[in-house]
């Protein structure tokens, strides 16, 4: 530093008081927590009903069409592709040494096990970026 | 202050529990507040710039990942929300003569009191930090008030450490020589 520039700084430090800071003003710390506590509540409130419940709607979906297209699939008949994919089900059967459960419970373990992936996926991807 | 309660009070706020964010609030708002207020030049804006960045932190937090104290990533949020505001208003440039006068008259009256001298020093730098762009007052008040090297204030602000040198020696001039025009007119006062 050359003389100009001490002279400055000297200056400076003099009309300077670094413990002379403005304070925030009383009641800061309550205002704050209070527009916090707003904005979340109406980020909850905004959010509509699927996005609050995006996953067991999917679900459902998911759900209710499978169980139509069981509906809506005639058994036995060839051609479709939703009887080329039933077939591979078709024969399934589930068997306990020393229980004979009935064939459906088979597809219903089935389709227990495979939606239970599906909800896991989902919960995966929907909150992702959400806080722990 | 330890740092290691700010990480404490963190985690506790990303568990879901609001009111520990309030200490964090509590320990920093001065600073954020001071930092705001010297940028923005007056009470008001400095509030709403404060307040906006312990929102903005808050919203923030998970992505807080702790390379730098939490002081330092608070005060770089406290830091661009104040540059942003005053970037968008119309800057007014004082001249000299708008000097407080109560505080030109202190001068000659009560220049044993010190608090009133003290009063009248804070009055003047207020005044020369008017004069200079916001950018400078942020780099001013991080070096003289919160004592902050030039590293620091670098990840602060993101200017470049020999850039802070550059910066902080014409924003001093200026201020020194504002701070020099005032105390001379007062000199020359009849």
């Amino acid at each position: 530093m050359n003389n100009r520039e001490m002279n400055d700084e000297d200056l400076l430090r003099k009309f300077l008081n670094p413990e002379k800071i403005e304070r925030a003003p009383g009641g800061f710390t309550t205002k704050t927590l209070t527009r916090i506590r707003i904005e979340n509540r109406s980020s909850v409130e905004h959010d509509g009903f699927f996005a609050r419940n995006r996953v067991p709607v999917i679900s459902a979906v998911i759900i209710a069409g499978l169980i139509i297209a069981a509906i809506l699939i005639p058994a036995g008949e060839t051609g479709s592709l939703g009887s080329e994919v039933w077939k591979y089900f078709r024969d399934i059967e589930l068997k306990l040494p020393g229980l004979n459960l009935p064939k459906w419970a088979s597809y219903a373990m089935i389709g227990i096990f495979v939606m239970g992936f599906f909800d896991r996926a989902l919960s995966g991807i929907f909150h992702k970026g959400k806080n722990p | 202050m330890d740092p290691e309660d700010d990480i404490y009070y963190i985690g506790q706020v990303l568990e879901g529990k609001i009111n520990a964010f309030a200490y964090l609030v509590d320990k920093h708002k001065d600073k954020a507040f001071n930092l705001a207020f010297r940028i923005c030049g007056n009470r008001e804006e400095a509030e709403e710039v404060a307040q906006d960045a312990f929102l903005k932190a808050y919203r923030s937090l998970k992505d807080f990942r702790q390379k730098s104290s939490f002081a330092t990533w608070l005060f770089r949020i406290v830091y661009n929300t104040a540059i942003s505001l005053v970037r968008t208003r119309k800057n007014r440039v004082l001249s000299v003569e708008e000097f407080p006068a109560d505080a030109v008259d202190f001068l000659g009256l009560n220049v044993s009191d010190e608090d009133a001298a003290d009063d009248y020093r804070n009055s003047l730098i207020n005044f020369a930090l008017q004069k200079i762009s916001g950018e400078e007052r942020g780099l001013i008040t991080l070096y003289y008030y919160d004592d902050l090297d030039t590293e620091e204030i670098s990840k602060i602000t993101g200017i470049s450490r020999s850039n802070i040198k550059v910066r902080l020696f014409r924003a001093r001039q200026k201020m020194a020589g504002i701070i020099r025009k005032v105390e001379m007119k007062n000199v020359f006062l009849p």
